[in-house]
């Protein structure tokens, strides 16, 4: 390369403050050294409280606590529906589920595939005191510096609210399967300052479009390029970070088809795609005194010499239209929304849907949620804890001031949002998450005794709503049922909270309370 | 992180009643109490515990450098421009020079504080070991490494220590056999039988209102008796850890010798371990999990990031070590890794994945005081027996330490349960 061309460009770098590296060395900016660079801790989450709620959304919601107990006729439930309202929900409820039955299975799906057409203002003006949600990272490192669990906790008790709250819920299961797709660590360094454009400009917005134009959002991600080290990948020694996990974990997968030559190769066509420091903290920039402008060779496609920016996009879009890349993305779909063990057939067909339209996220979908398919095909899945903590909150309609305490528990049990290390993501099997019983059983007994400050459930409300307010009625176990999965438990453990109810009735509302935890700490509440 | 007080599940009423519980359970022995520590729970030492250890296992996820904590200074490769110019320890003797074990290898300065463990004759160390996969892939490697069957199709999805478990009978009771000090349970120990994730095991009481506890419990020990596995299987595990563990005081737990554990999670994760081992209630494998070591930016071997890491598993260990002094005899730690990392390191003073790794290995039968090594001509970094000339080799397999111990530590000679398809060749690093 020309050398005053390139000494012009590091001048110019500098006037950029792209730190060099020997700045790299030098100040800190090193992701895990101690000293000027602030580091979050799991524990210090702990300790930071949630923004209050405001009151008059607080009322909307009660209101329609009241107004959505309305009786539903065993008879008349759709069991179609109701899978589908559970496949592409955080749980059932009621008024979800009135509102699904309004509109019909198909309407239902369709409209859930568009969140644009549903109106998700209320839950929109809750989140107003979270003030980092729009925030680019030079905003808020302007607005919080070093406070990094500030906006961290801001985004986490944002996103738990949304999962229970949103109408736009296949939108929030969608967000949440590509979070754990192109998985981001919140502890890391300063990935509190990104990881809200990340979940914003990249995850949401492009949830439900194209996985080629998701990729291509992720690939210049701020927090992707500091998570996955790609911002200090510079020509000479490349490293390969981030060239690895893009083929093992975001596109082909780890039997895909790569060779280490390739990861090397991948990773020196990365070379200089990094981020400004100063003065727009985590805006991308293509810096080409870093980048390695020799040819390579990528999964036998030759790049040649000189192509700068170009070398990375060839191979993003080599990436995204490689038949492995639609296999792994069509089985890691249908293993979230179909099963663990998804029937392979299924998983032919939404392979081949994403390669006949170029990676269409909502095609793929639609093949997933069709009628047939989650009727006949569908096997029980395992709510991970946040799931679980999402589907309590929602079927009782929780009164919520503060999400403050839920997000503590999620950190607990391992599933707060964002808090995953590894790049690859939350799990999604039943191995990992069965055997951790008692966290759960403490959230319900929690929720449900009333000792989660800022979140109230009113038990014996739901339960009168429901029309079993008669202790002799003999129906409580069955309305409880009814009001927490839409008739989902099995017969004998509805006839333990029967039982359980009848022999403690004599002790009050708190019997109803222990009622109520401990039909959603039996295992049938732990499916869906 | 032993107690989290902002979890706010009914903390206060769970620790009065957890308190109320631990006196009447250690009331009816109240003479017992004058002599013994008061955090001693009464359990009833189980029949045989002389001929099997009690075996920790600490696994360093991310792909622990060990070119960097146990340096192989007497390979003059090491100081090649090519490979490590800026991250190379220097031998002993320099300004941040490595602490000499053997004349060959010496201990990263921040892993000082092994020394005496070392010299005691408890500590080994295995270089050049690892797992013989070339995978590259941090979770390919853990499969492989974790279900132990590398160079085999992944078909054996149950760990190595879980399959131990499963074939020998239980030291105790059986009702808790192994707990991993994590969230979620780590694949070594995926199917193991009567093993917990438990995160801290200080908190974990049955929830919710004391006054209807038993028959809550009963609904729920009722209906999960009665749910599939591994659902049935981990509620019966639950439910007897409960009542194990609330005879353990972890709170008031004081080590022996004056060792002192870091306030960090690892460091209190091993101070409950040695709490759970001293109380003897049947656990026969812990498993504590220490990430953060997949440094490819700034590694940080002398200050940063590798270095607070090794401060944190050296400082920890060596604590350890001296709280569990009466108990080495009946104690097997091994620390592992999924990788090395390459012999070169890269453009932003880090390193990439490798290949072949160091380990450690504590207890008072283990041939401890040496490192167990084959380097070929005492230059197994040079470029022509480096493995895909850019990592260190894989001369040691992993599986023939941990079968020797499997088999001469914990009792068991099934190996080829533990190790499927594999012939194990002792090296002597139990006696």
């Amino acid at each position: 390369m020309d050398v005053l061309l390139t000494e012009r460009k590091v001048k110019r770098a500098r006037a950029m403050r792209i730190p060099t590296l020997l700045e790299f060395e030098r100040s800190g900016y090193s992701r895990m050294m101690p000293g000027p660079m602030p580091m979050l801790s799991r524990e210090e989450l702990l300790d930071i409280e949630s923004p209050l709620l405001a009151p008059r959304n607080r009322h909307i919601s009660r209101r329609e606590a009241g107004r959505e107990q309305a009786p539903m006729g065993q008879g008349g439930v759709d069991p179609a529906l109701l899978s589908l309202l559970e496949r592409t929900t955080f749980g059932f409820s009621q008024s979800a589920y009135d509102d699904a039955a309004a509109m019909g299975y198909e309407a239902y799906l369709e409209s859930q595939l568009d969140p644009a057409s549903i109106d998700d203002s209320e839950i929109d003006a809750m989140l107003a005191p979270f003030d980092t949600l729009p925030m680019t990272g030079q905003e808020i490192y302007d607005t919080y510096p070093n406070m990094l669990g500030v906006p961290a906790t801001q985004l986490i008790d944002a996103t738990i609210l949304r999962g229970i709250l949103s109408k736009r819920q296949l939108l929030e299961r969608m967000v949440q399967f590509w979070t754990d797709h192109f998985n981001i660590n919140m502890l890391d360094g300063l990935v509190p300052y990104f990881k809200n454009t990340d979940d914003r400009e990249v995850i949401r917005q492009y949830a439900l479009t194209t996985f080629p134009q998701l990729l291509n959002a992720s690939a210049k991600s701020a927090a992707m390029l500091y998570y996955l080290d790609n911002y200090a990948n510079i020509v000479g020694h490349a490293q390969e970070n981030y060239a690895r996990e893009l083929m093992e974990l975001h596109t082909m997968g780890v039997n895909g088809g790569y060779t280490q030559t390739d990861v090397e190769e991948v990773a020196r066509c990365f070379t200089g795609w990094t981020i400004y420091f100063s003065p727009q903290l985590g805006e991308f920039v293509f810096y080409e005194p870093y980048h390695d402008f020799e040819a390579k060779t990528v999964l036998g496609q030759f790049i040649p010499a000189g192509g700068g920016e170009s070398d990375a996009q060839t191979v993003l879009d080599i990436l995204a239209h490689h038949p492995s890349t639609a296999e792994f993305i069509a089985r890691k779909l249908c293993t979230r929304f179909v099963g663990y063990d998804p029937p392979e057939d299924i998983v032919q067909s939404v392979k081949a849907t994403y390669l006949a339209t170029g990676g269409d996220i909502k095609a793929m979908l639609r093949v997933i949620l069709q009628r047939n398919v989650i009727t006949y095909l569908t096997t029980p899945k395992f709510k991970r804890p946040f799931h679980l903590v999402a589907s309590m909150l929602r079927a009782t309609n929780a009164d919520i001031l503060s999400i403050g305490l839920a997000r503590n528990n999620l950190v607990v049990m391992g599933h707060a949002p964002f808090l995953w290390g590894t790049p690859d993501g939350y799990p999604d099997t039943l191995e990992a998450w069965g055997s951790a019983l008692l966290l759960r059983w403490g959230f319900a007994s929690a929720l449900f005794d009333g000792t989660l400050s800022g979140i109230t459930v009113d038990a014996p409300g739901l339960l009168a709503a429901a029309g079993g307010n008669d202790p002799a009625s003999g129906t409580q176990g069955t309305d409880i049922d009814m009001i927490l999965t839409g008739g989902r438990l099995n017969p004998a453990e509805v006839s333990a909270l029967q039982q359980y109810y009848n022999d403690v009735a004599a002790q009050g509302p708190p019997a109803v309370n222990d009622t109520f935890g401990l039909a959603a700490s039996v295992p049938g509440f732990q499916w869906y | 992180m032993s107690d989290d007080p902002a979890v706010g599940q009914g903390c206060k009423e769970f620790q009065e009643w957890t308190r109320r519980r631990f006196l009447k359970h250690s009331g009816a022995t109240a003479a017992a109490l004058i002599s013994l520590p008061a955090w001693l729970p009464r359990v009833v030492r189980a029949a045989d515990h002389t001929s099997t250890d009690t075996l920790v296992v600490v696994f360093l996820r991310g792909g622990m450098d060990g070119l960097s904590s146990v340096v192989p200074y007497g390979d003059p490769n090491l100081y090649s421009p090519n490979l490590r110019p800026n991250l190379a320890v220097l031998p002993p003797g320099n300004v941040d020079g490595a602490v000499d074990l053997d004349g060959f290898f010496g201990l990263a300065p921040a892993l000082a504080p092994l020394l005496p463990a070392y010299q005691s004759g408890q500590l080994a160390i295995i270089h050049a070991t690892g797992s013989p996969d070339p995978t590259r892939s941090h979770f390919d490697a853990f499969s492989f490494m974790e279900y132990g069957t590398p160079l085999q199709p992944l078909t054996l999805f149950t760990g190595w220590l879980a399959r131990h478990l499963d074939v020998v009978p239980p030291v105790g009771n059986g009702l808790l056999r192994g707990i991993a000090l994590s969230d979620l349970i780590p694949k070594t120990l995926a199917g193991a039988p009567a093993t917990l994730p438990i995160r801290d095991p200080a908190v974990f009481g049955f929830p919710g209102r004391f006054q209807t506890e038993a028959e809550r419990r009963a609904v729920l020990e009722t209906a999960y008796t009665a749910a599939n596995d591994p659902l049935a299987g981990a509620a019966e595990s639950t439910f007897a850890t409960i009542d194990l563990l609330e005879t353990i005081d972890f709170q008031n737990y004081a080590p022996s010798g004056g060792a002192v554990y870091p306030s960090n999670t690892f460091g209190q994760s091993l101070r409950s371990t040695a709490a759970l081992i001293k109380a003897e209630v049947g656990v026969e494998v812990v498993m504590v999990e220490l990430g953060g070591w997949d440094t490819h930016n700034q590694q940080g071997v002398l200050a940063g990031g590798m270095a607070s890491l090794m401060d944190v598993l050296g400082s920890t260990l060596a604590a350890f070590h001296l709280d569990m002094q009466n108990q080495m005899n009946n104690l097997t730690v091994l620390v592992m890794s999924e990788f090395g990392r390459r012999a070169d390191e890269n453009g932003s003073l880090g390193t990439d994945h490798g290949h072949g790794n160091c380990m450690f290995v504590m207890g008072g039968h283990i041939a401890g005081g040496q490192v167990i090594a084959d380097w070929t001509s005492n230059e197994l970094l040079h470029p022509d027996l480096l493995h895909e000339g850019d990592s260190l080799a894989v001369t040691i397999e992993y599986r023939d330490i941990v079968a020797e111990i499997v088999q001469n530590r914990l009792g068991n000679t099934d190996l080829a349960t533990v190790f499927p398809n594999y012939t194990p060749t002792f090296r002597g690093i139990t006696m």
